[in-house]
């Protein structure tokens, strides 16, 4: 595995330079609270597993546990349009690595997307194996239950990755995908909490073929040989698969992929009609560099992506809340399903649009700073750009409650509309700060992400709260006036306190790009190690 | 089946690579000798790329084959690569290395131990003037730089064969002679050069076989001699051989 410790070794070496030596700190904070969250979930398991009086409940939950595991690992980074690290294959594929130590290495690298299960794993299983009632081979069944996690992670990341390589069917592939992983929860609403159908994939009458019921019991000590050739099995099936995935990956060419008749490519008339509504509105050059912004982020993946899943992923998991309401929060969901899912879609959409604004489109930060245009107008002209986009995914939000036959009135649109406005005030404030501050280069071409820069979600733990607060008093307001006039009030306010916050957040932008252009395209200029993360 | 001491170095038969209903490259066949300093010339968007990206395993050819020291490609891609030094396109670097890692790493995929990569990673470095600033990151590297380091780690195992995308792309005066200099050094080794370059100065200077394809067909190769002809240089010979003496037409506002 020489190749192999030269790969991890360029990675830490890359993942060493990549923090700045004064914001490790800031880096690694959230990293630190979201982990250390699931390691005290972790000690929990470890604390149940451990004592023989819980074995009855561990029987009946443990199948759907492993599930859930299961589940998580493979369905929430792709729910969240992100799988972890990965190796860089475009670089790597030029050098005389063989196909089976890569492979490995992508294996391991699986743990990245789910290091929160194997926390979780790791808790149940020294529990287990402390517990004189449980058997002593669930460190085994473990161990296999993670490799066959791990393989099957590959193997759909890898699938997955190449179909969403290929233009035109990238976004139908992955509103499937979302489809598919919400059909549990929306099982669930309908038919209350287990239905007959997730019946025979959880509970411990479940069908033993699963891998989790064999892995649940071998830990059980339930039917050793038969758990054990079933688990095997599966793992087998798995191996074959993702080492078939990962060798087509390995051969697959974008270039190749991407391309069509050229007959194929002829723009309708109506795209082109849609990128020169800009030019109508406004005038060069801001109309021009809204044009500008409208073609390339229309052509980006990502961009596509995120936008698909504002008005189909948020409807989607926040649906069987508003179907099945349960306690006072659920009530809440009903009332206010089109403003939760309003604001849903902004933060998704925030990504995209002007967290990281420059980010996609790194060459042209540079002709800006070059450009006779004030970096002022650029400014203007991407928060612009976003707005048209926002209000666009906020209007296709509301047409498909609107099909889903959700409550929708006068109030609720007000309201909607009004919270969602103030939000974006002050998300384009912050924005317009981070996108200079927090520069940092995206590639547009691709659809999953790969990774976040952790100073970057440090802020956005400290800013969500602070851009929330506003609607927060808004919603005080109307509780304790018991009036929605409060409400309308209150946002009122909020927008002007907003306008004027923004005013001065872009003011502060635009001074600080002048100051650090240097450092800001170098910023944006640079790219990743052997693994991209 | 070995490298045969007599095989070319290349040996491309027939090679097409399509992209939709276009071909980028259409069959193109080319015979490099071993020994030879080999320039591989064309307009932008004439199938250079995609002909070396091909050669390096980097993209798989839609028809034809490939025989790189008499070694088909992708069949035996292992051994092959074994024995190539890349000057790949530049995006191919890692950013967040410093120069002597991205060096030292190379020379680790290539099977050198620890200790001798990391010792030929400094020389590379004093080699090619990169010694004076260990810690700056490749991403801080001006575009000659990028080059250079990228020539300094194609030469780390010592290949037989270099294959080379524009590797004179923003070095100045004296980085190029330098590795002008090197590259020679290693013709004269024995190793076989293969590059693409739009510097035909360096390309008339360095090579002595030129191959120019254009719309993805190869339309001359030859000595350099044979290919100047009776033109002055061989920018004159290239303009002529693509038919474009007369394309140059001014604008009525221009």
């Amino acid at each position: 595995m020489t190749c192999a410790g030269a790969i991890v070794w360029a990675q830490w070496r890359t993942l060493w330079h990549s923090y700045p030596r004064r914001g490790v700190a800031w880096s690694a904070a959230p990293s630190l609270i979201w982990y250390g969250l699931w390691a005290g979930a972790a000690f929990s398991f470890l604390r149940v597993f451990s004592n023989p009086a819980e074995v009855p409940v561990i029987r009946i939950a443990l199948p759907g546990g492993l599930l859930l595991i299961f589940l998580y690992w493979q369905v929430v980074p792709l729910m969240l349009a992100t799988t972890g690290s990965s190796l860089d294959l475009r670089k790597l594929r030029a050098y005389p690595i063989p196909d089976g130590q890569l492979f490995s290495i992508e294996v391991l690298l699986r743990i990245t997307a789910g290091i929160e299960m194997v926390l979780v794993l790791t808790g149940m299983t020294i529990g287990a194996m402390l517990n004189p009632a449980l058997a002593k081979w669930s460190l085994l069944a473990t161990l296999v239950y993670v490799a066959f996690n791990l393989l099957i992670a590959v193997g759909l990341r890898d699938m997955l990755g190449r179909l969403l390589a290929r233009k035109r069917i990238r976004e139908l592939v992955f509103f499937l995908v979302i489809l598919t992983a919400a059909l549990p929860q929306l099982l669930l609403a309908r038919h209350g909490m287990v239905s007959p159908q997730l019946r025979l994939l959880v509970t411990r009458d479940a069908w033993e073929g699963w891998p989790w019921t064999a892995t649940s019991n071998l830990i059980l000590g339930n039917r050793f040989w038969p758990s054990l050739a079933v688990l095997s099995a599966w793992t087998v099936g798995t191996l074959v698969f993702s080492r078939w995935q990962f060798s087509r990956t390995l051969a697959f060419d974008s270039d190749a992929a991407n391309t069509h008749d050229s007959r194929a490519s002829r723009r309708s008339w109506w795209i082109e009609w849609f990128y020169r509504l800009p030019s109508a509105a406004f005038k060069d050059p801001l109309g021009a560099l809204i044009e500008k912004e409208f073609r390339f982020l229309a052509r980006s993946p990502r961009f596509r992506l995120v936008f698909l899943m504002g008005f189909t992923f948020g409807l989607v998991i926040w649906l069987p809340m508003a179907f099945v309401p349960r306690g006072p929060l659920g009530g809440f969901f009903v009332r206010n399903y089109l403003t939760v899912v309003c604001v849903y879609s902004l933060m998704l959409m925030s990504e995209v649009c002007f967290w990281n604004a420059f980010g996609f489109d790194r060459s042209a930060a540079q002709f800006y700073f070059l450009a006779p245009v004030s970096f002022r107008r650029v400014m203007a002209g991407k928060n612009l750009t976003a707005l048209f986009f926002m209000l666009l995914e906020i209007a296709m939000v509301t047409a498909v409650c609107a099909l889903l036959r959700m409550p929708l009135g006068a109030r609720r649109f007000a309201e909607a509309y009004s919270v969602a406005a103030v939000v974006m005030i002050f998300l384009f404030s912050a924005g317009n700060l981070l996108s200079i501050r927090q520069a940092r280069g995206v590639d547009p071409g691709n659809s999953i992400r790969t990774g976040a820069a952790g100073r970057l979600q440090a802020m956005l733990f400290a800013i969500y709260p602070v851009t929330f607060a506003p609607i927060l008093l808004a919603y005080l307001a109307r509780y304790a006036f018991g009036s929605q006039a409060a409400l309308f009030g209150v946002l009122g306010l909020d927008a002007v306190v907003g306008l004027i916050v923004y005013r001065v957040a872009l003011d502060s932008a635009v001074r600080t790009a002048d100051l650090t252009r240097e450092s800001m395209i170098a910023a944006l200029s640079t790219g990743d190690g052997p693994i991209a993360n | 089946m070995n490298q045969g001491d007599g095989a070319p170095a290349i040996e491309i038969r027939d090679l097409r690579k399509v992209y939709g209903d276009k071909a980028a490259v259409d069959g193109l066949t080319l015979t490099v000798p071993q020994g030879c300093f080999f320039g591989f010339l064309g307009p932008n968007g004439a199938g250079k790329t995609t002909t070396i990206k091909m050669l390096m395993g980097l993209a798989p050819p839609t028809s034809g084959t490939i025989q790189l020291l008499g070694l088909p490609m992708p069949e035996r891609s292992l051994e092959i690569k074994q024995q190539i030094g890349l000057v790949p396109d530049e995006s191919m670097l890692f950013d967040h290395l410093t120069g002597g890692e991205f060096i030292e790493f190379v020379g680790r995929i290539y099977g050198l131990d620890r200790a001798m990569a990391r010792a030929r990673a400094d020389e590379l470095l004093d080699l090619f003037e990169l010694g004076s600033m260990p810690k700056k990151l490749i991403a801080e590297y001006s575009k000659g730089m990028r080059k250079r380091v990228a020539m300094a780690a194609a030469l780390i195992h010592r290949p037989k064969l270099f294959l080379m995308d524009e590797p004179f792309e923003g070095v100045d005066a004296v980085g190029a002679r330098l590795m002008k200099d090197i590259l020679l050094d290693q013709v004269r080794h024995g190793a076989t050069i293969f590059l693409t370059s739009h510097v035909l100065e360096v390309v008339e200077r360095l090579c002595e076989r030129v191959g120019i394809i254009h719309e993805g067909k190869l339309i001359a190769e030859g000595l350099m001699a044979d290919m100047r002809g009776t033109a002055e240089t061989l920018e004159d010979a290239f303009v002529r051989a693509l038919g474009m003496e007369n394309a140059a037409e001014t604008l009525d506002w221009l």
